[in-house]
């Protein structure tokens, strides 16, 4: 779906230190109310793992090779996790509970399987892997959706969903592969990630990228050919979409995490590296292997003290610099 | 107001059908309809009063000849709904009784269902069910109506609350909620120990139409069809059973 300009994200999970800022800035901003709370536009996911919600990425969606819809399932409450409060009033102010509690049984939850990972020691891995909407290219959840309540904005390609056209469906929550439009039970409507439009018609960034503590992330516009998305994707070809496979071309990139060697029983480095490239691979598809070298390079180069845009570019010196929204 | 048991009796003896005590689907005086087959608007006279405006289960439905008609899966008109869509699906039947008085239409609904689905929930949908009429004749389209000039008018109940959406459509996807809101109705879920459960619907409206898109019934014939949908067969949108062709409304008879 060609519009004017779009506006991408890049996210370097080599800087992620899954601290969970992103996601409190969201839900702060958006989903702590109004039946969204069970919502998590971004949220941060262990990887290896299941995911949120529950195994996703099992629950179909997106295209075929021709390009055709393919059926997708709606994830369940559990599979999201119910969410719980506690009775902080009650336990530490009035002092009428003696327990501290939820007042549901937490069964599951976004990070029920956090830092799990995979592997045993000294080859135990894991990393993290922020999630949003990937306004992608071509959405399936705009495709799915049989009222046109979907659309994609021509000035800079964010996806919204039109409150006052949609009746409830869920083609949409079934057909995004990324499980990024949610149901609000509430209101019978879908609601999903809206790129912070209010902020990004101000000239401000995300709250999620501009609350991140790792500062992993950039957004500018692709066309933009002095801007970081350009430099990252484009040019150096470092930053790769996930689970490109599923056909909607997702405008989020992600620099593949690099990782130190794996070690044999005599406690000798091995050339494999100890995240699997074949498990980054079935993330980012085949160009994962280009980047990791590209950066390996470029920060050898930096580190001999050369010159290198790339690590410039990676460093985030300033958010200025991290942020081009004009 | 309350019936009379004198008015009732005058009612019982206006109206020509059998009286049966047990109403079964599977009844042998409801007479099955075809498309663009006519029906009598049967006329409840004045005086004459249902419980409340819509009680499904009022004795006046047991008075009245019903009709019913063969639903099936509607042809997908969306990849969303193609995807779903069970062409191989059993036909159902959907019953229904259509009346009048001097003010009111009425159209009373009946269909076996055996589950009542009344939340809209994670992966979860509603029973529904609704009526159209072509604001035209029966030239328009019954799949929806084509286009703004060739447009429906749709009643639309879905369980868990009795508000009737009045919708006008021009067309799959062009479902509008109308200004005017002036369709009432009421259901009953029949948990039948032996039988099928049944859901019961009746809607009803003024005769005088306000509104652009609200049919007109001060009309001698009035073409009406019929959807149904299943929630525990997560039937939504064009996800749903529907009659075929035009059924023609006799408004004029006595
Ligand atoms: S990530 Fe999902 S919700 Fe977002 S644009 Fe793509 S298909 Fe739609
Ligand atoms: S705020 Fe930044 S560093 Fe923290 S979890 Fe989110 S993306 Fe990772």
């Amino acid at each position: 779906m060609a519009v004017k300009r779009q506006l991408s994200m890049v996210l370097d999970l080599n800087k992620c230190i899954g601290c969970h800022t992103c996601t409190s800035a969201c839900k702060l901003q958006w989903t702590n109310r109004n039946g969204r709370e069970y919502m998590y536009w971004n949220n941060v996911e262990t990887r290896p793992g299941t995911g949120y919600p529950k195994n996703f990425h099992e629950m179909g969606g997106g295209f075929d090779q021709d390009g055709a819809l393919r059926l997708g399932k709606e994830p369940s409450a559990e599979d999201y996790g119910v969410p719980w409060e506690y009775n902080y009033e009650e336990a530490l102010m009035t002092g009428t509970d003696p327990w501290l509690r939820p007042n549901v049984k937490p069964t599951w939850g976004a990070n029920w399987d956090e830092d799990e990972g995979e592997g045993h020691y000294p080859n135990s891995y894991y990393f993290y892997l922020p999630r949003l909407c990937n306004h992608c290219e071509n959405p399936a959840c705009l495709a799915a959706c049989s009222r046109n309540a979907i659309y994609k904005r021509q000035e800079d390609g964010i996806v919204l969903i039109d409150q006052e056209r949609c009746r409830g469906y869920r083609y949409c929550v079934s057909a995004c592969p990324y499980k990024k439009v949610y149901f609000n039970e509430e209101i019978s409507k879908s609601e999903k990630c809206i790129f912070c439009y209010p902020r990004i018609e101000k000239g401000l960034p995300t709250a999620c990228a501009k609350q991140c503590v790792g500062r992993i992330r950039w957004i500018g516009y692709r066309d933009d050919k002095d801007g970081p998305i350009h430099t990252l994707v484009d040019k150096y070809k470092v930053a790769l979409p996930l689970y490109p496979e599923m056909g909607t071309k997702p405008n989020v990139f992600y620099v593949p995490p690099l990782s130190p060697p794996k070690i044999d029983e005599a406690g000798g480095a091995m050339a494999e590296s100890r995240v699997p490239l074949d498990y980054l691979e079935s993330l980012f598809g085949d160009g994962v292997s280009a980047a990791l070298d590209t950066i390996t390079a470029e920060r050898a180069k930096k580190a001999e003290g050369g010159e290198s845009e790339l690590m410039d570019t990676l460093i985030g010196y300033r958010h200025a610099e991290m942020f081009k929204l004009s | 107001m309350r019936r009379t048991i004198a008015t009732l009796t005058a009612f019982a003896m206006l109206s020509t059908p059998t009286l049966s005590a047990a109403q079964s689907m599977a009844e042998a005086n409801v007479k099955l309809i075809e498309a663009y087959d006519t029906v009598k608007v049967s006329t409840i006279p004045d005086g004459i009063y249902l419980r409340t405006v819509n009680d499904p289960d009022d004795i006046i439905w047991e008075r009245l000849p019903e009709y019913r008609v063969a639903m099936s899966p509607a042809p997908a008109v969306h990849e969303s709904v193609e995807l779903r869509v069970n062409y191989d699906a059993e036909v159902s039947y959907l019953n229904m009784t259509l009346a009048k008085t001097s003010e009111r239409f009425y159209v009373r609904l009946r269909w076996v269902d055996d589950t009542r689905d009344t939340a809209t929930a994670f992966d979860r949908f509603r029973d529904g069910v609704a009526v159209q009429f072509s604001l035209g004749d029966d030239e328009t389209s019954y799949m929806m109506g084509d286009g703004p000039d060739s447009a429906v008018n749709i009643w639309y109940w879905r369980s868990g609350e009795d508000a009737v959406q009045n919708l006008a459509a021009g067309g799959p996807g062009s479902t509008t909620l109308l200004e005017e809101q002036p369709v009432s109705g009421e259901s009953q879920y029949f948990d039948k120990d032996g039988d099928p459960n049944e859901w019961t619907v009746v809607m009803s409206r003024p005769i005088k139409a306000q509104g652009a898109h609200n049919v007109s019934l001060d009309r001698d014939v009035v073409p009406m069809a019929f959807a149904l949908w299943q929630g525990a067969e997560k039937q939504r949108d064009g996800l749903k059973s529907v009659s075929e062709g035009w059924i023609m409304l006799d408004m004029a008879s006595e």
